[in-house]
């Protein structure tokens, strides 16, 4: 099976090919042709080429989702192999954002360990085939073997539209295929294209092909071009008997009660209590199934190991540390099937229209909605995607606003405390509990930080009008189980790797600290240990915040990322308390905080910057030190002050 | 004839179907747009308001939300059976 490869980084536009990547030296694909996928948003690509590769990839139902570059092999009859990168979505080559750029740059064969594309597919939506042809001309002029896919056929025809694709093959000079990659048709065509490419092998080395440059920073020459090639395009698209489709019902319905005046945002709001209230109810049994199995295993180890300083290491240290964390799974995969189901269905784009009011307000792009939303799941991905944001002020200030936003890394320390001190009772039943209410208030939280913060830094470093807002609504569609499934297998992987390196390397550290100096008998009580000491030095700092040295402890180590507090917490208790079930770790917590420290714990969470890999890529999309050191030093005075106050005001 | 009647996008109710004639705003801004099919000469119809009252136009089949602010720039035409 083909590893998916292009990662996170590569900034400005290097593909990496990774450890055990798809572009290993002795492994035959590595000869194999490269093949382009090129496309507006939301037109399928990601779709298509998950149907191809048979990869997990993000695919998600709004504009902007690709900005990270996917390569994965496809393997064909006969043996045969190509490798096919996924390129971000763009509606043009005019190299306005970053990622426009990075498309750019792999097309003209400029990116360091990609090669020039030795062919193309360029996929479009066929019921908007006159817009999306837009693009066409600009990438047939690269004068690379094209295949362009005529996608979402099913819903054309069902629609009441048309199109000869032989005639339009004829009229443009390229292979012309028609697909409906969401449920899998048409596949066999592209797949032959594919073959061609295959035989053919790779294109000869050649100088890069260069875009033509469109001009740029006058009106009327690029006015000009765009009529000229518009009129061309519907010259094309008339002789090769394109209908345009009746709009879709479906659509006009939804949108008539999604974005109406007074249901629009009633609903936007409802269904935000609803996946909060979904977290805490729909993962229980799962989280209990979870909970049930570490205990399980880790009372067999106990009875069936010899009692030694490993036999501790490994019930003490890693069970309970590791084992805190892994519990929460459930509840990050509820999120994300949340998440992912909205997104697909095209529903994202419309809570990103009722919240641009607040965006513009505040001074920040329509645009940057989008990465900020993503911003849920993990900073990272939306600090990358905010490449889609062409004003560098704008980026800017949405990137240094991301972390902000209530990272899934956050959830299993907000749970772990709003079940420790926060007892459950209907709020707005039966839609909302105190708990999912307490998790509310701490995304909200997050989001207001943001939003001030924007709003500050547009008056100040990053002065300058917001851009326009323009966004392009979706129809909506049915998510695919399939594909919202796949997402939920790479969610867990993630989650379950770090689990199993970060915090499980950061567990037998702490582990280890608890077990210095040997005193003769053994290890000495935790509060005379290297790592009590450590903590206890610390905890002048942090008593005002109502915090005591092991807190400080898991405030340290979760600089590394923040779920690691829970592993520390898991093994610092497990330490004092061993034998004991790992699983008291609510119970040590309601002893050692009140409620005031409790809530100033995650006030402190909801604020500071504890993700050096968020710190990383900072410094790289920023090109310097100046805005990562000013952003962790500036959400650490708002996460102390705010903690500060909360255990004051409670 | 209702050639420049100085006309704006925002101006036009719901449903009626204009033609674009002028976009005023600078090059950097139109770009997006024009990509998106939004040109002189194209048929623009705008099929409701967000709840914050931007429009939401229709655009060769295409959906999109735009800021009230730059469809404010945006130089419009009845058709001609209407003005007539």
């Amino acid at each position: 099976m083909a590893a998916r490869s292009g990662r996170s980084d590569g900034y400005p536009s290097h593909v990496d090919p990774g450890p055990g990547g798809v572009l290993e030296a002795d492994d035959p694909r590595e000869s194999a042709p490269l093949v382009a996928l090129v496309g507006p948003p939301n037109s399928g690509k990601s779709t298509l080429f998950n149907r191809l590769t048979g990869l997990r990839q993000k695919v998600a139902n709004y504009p902007g989702v690709t900005v990270e570059k996917y390569v994965g092999a496809v393997r064909l009859d006969g043996d045969r192999t190509v490798n096919v990168v996924d390129l971000p979505g763009l509606h043009g080559l005019s190299a306005r954002s970053l990622d426009e750029r990075v498309t750019r740059n792999v097309l003209e064969g400029r990116v360091d360990g990609l090669r020039a594309p030795d062919a193309l597919v360029l996929i479009v939506d066929s019921t908007r085939l006159e817009t999306q042809l837009m693009l066409a001309e600009p990438v047939l002029e690269l004068g690379v073997p094209t295949l362009l896919v005529l996608n979402m056929a099913d819903e054309l025809e069902k629609r009441g539209g048309a199109v000869n694709e032989k005639m339009l093959a004829d009229h443009l000079g390229v292979h012309v295929a028609r697909t409906s990659a969401r449920i899998g048709q048409g596949l066999e065509e592209v797949r032959q294209f594919l073959m061609g490419v295959a035989d053919r092998g790779r294109l000869p080395s050649r100088p890069c092909p260069a875009l033509a440059v469109e001009e740029k920073g006058q009106a009327l020459p690029m006015l000009d071009t765009f009529v000229e090639r518009r009129r061309r395009v519907q010259e094309v698209a008339q002789l090769a008997g394109f209908t345009q489709p009746s709009t879709s019902r479906l659509t006009e319905k939804l949108d008539a009660v999604f974005l109406h005046r007074v249901w629009g945002p009633l609903v936007f709001l409802v269904l935000g209590m609803l996946v909060f209230q979904a977290i805490f109810t729909w993962a229980t049994w799962p989280m209990d199934g979870v909970e049930a199995l570490i205990a399980g295993s880790g009372e067999w180890l106990a009875v069936h190991m010899a009692d030694s300083w490993l036999r501790s290491l490994l019930i003490d240290g890693v069970w309970a540390g590791v084992g805190s964390v892994v519990v929460f799974l459930p509840q990050i995969l509820v999120l994300f099937f949340f998440l992912g189901a909205l997104e697909d269905s095209g529903y994202m784009a419309r809570a990103a229209v009722i919240a641009d009011r607040l965006m513009y307000r505040v001074g920040l792009q329509g645009r940057a909605f989008l990465p900020l939303l993503s911003g849920y799941a993990c900073a990272i991905p939306a600090i990358l995607a905010a490449r889609t944001v062409a004003d560098e002020r704008d980026r800017l200030a949405t990137i240094f606003v991301t972390p902000f936003m209530t990272c899934s890394a956050r959830l299993p320390v907000y749970a772990l405390l709003i079940a420790a001190f926060i007892p459950e009772q209907p709020v707005l039943p039966p839609l909302l509990g105190t708990r999912a209410a307490a998790l509310l208030g701490l995304y909200i939280l997050g989001a207001l930080a943001a939003i001030v913060t924007a709003s500050l830094l547009r008056r100040t470093l990053l002065h300058g009008r917001p851009s326009s807002f323009l966004m392009e609504l979706p129809p909506y569609r049915v998510p695919s189980l399939r594909s919202l499934l796949l997402r939920l297998v790479d969610r867990s992987r993630i989650f379950l790797r770090r689990a199993g390196t970060i915090i499980f390397a950061v567990t037998i550290v702490l582990w280890t600290l608890t077990q210095i100096p040997q005193s003769g008998s053994g290890p000495p009580p935790v509060d005379t240990s290297v790592l009590g000491r450590m903590g206890q030095f610390i905890e002048p700092l942090i008593e005002p915040l109502g915090f005591d040295w092991q807190i400080g402890v898991g405030l340290i180590s979760s600089l590394a990322a923040r779920e690691v507090i829970v592993g520390t917490l898991g093994t610092l208790y497990g330490v004092q308390e061993p034998t004991e079930g790992s699983f008291a770790l609510q119970e040590a917590l309601r002893r050692d905080l009140d409620l005031g420290g409790a809530v100033a714990l995650l006030v402190f969470f909801a604020f500071a910057l504890q993700c050096m890999s968020t710190v990383a890529v900072m410094r790289r999309e920023t090109a310097g030190w100046k805005w990562p050191a000013l952003q962790f030093g500036y959400m650490l005075a708002l996460a102390y002050a705010g903690a500060y106050l909360a255990n004051w005001l409670i | 004839m209702s050639a420049e009647t100085g006309l704006r996008l925002p101006e036009i109710p719901l449903r009626e179907t204009v033609e674009l004639v002028r976009i005023d705003l600078p090059p950097d801004q139109m770009e997006l747009l024009l990509e998106l099919g939004v040109l002189p000469g194209c048929q623009l119809c705008s099929v409701r308001r967000s709840p914050a009252g931007d429009p939401i136009v229709m655009v060769d089949g295409s959906l999109l939300a735009i800021r009230r602010e730059m469809a404010g720039c945006l130089c419009v035409r009845r058709a001609e059976s209407d003005a007539a």
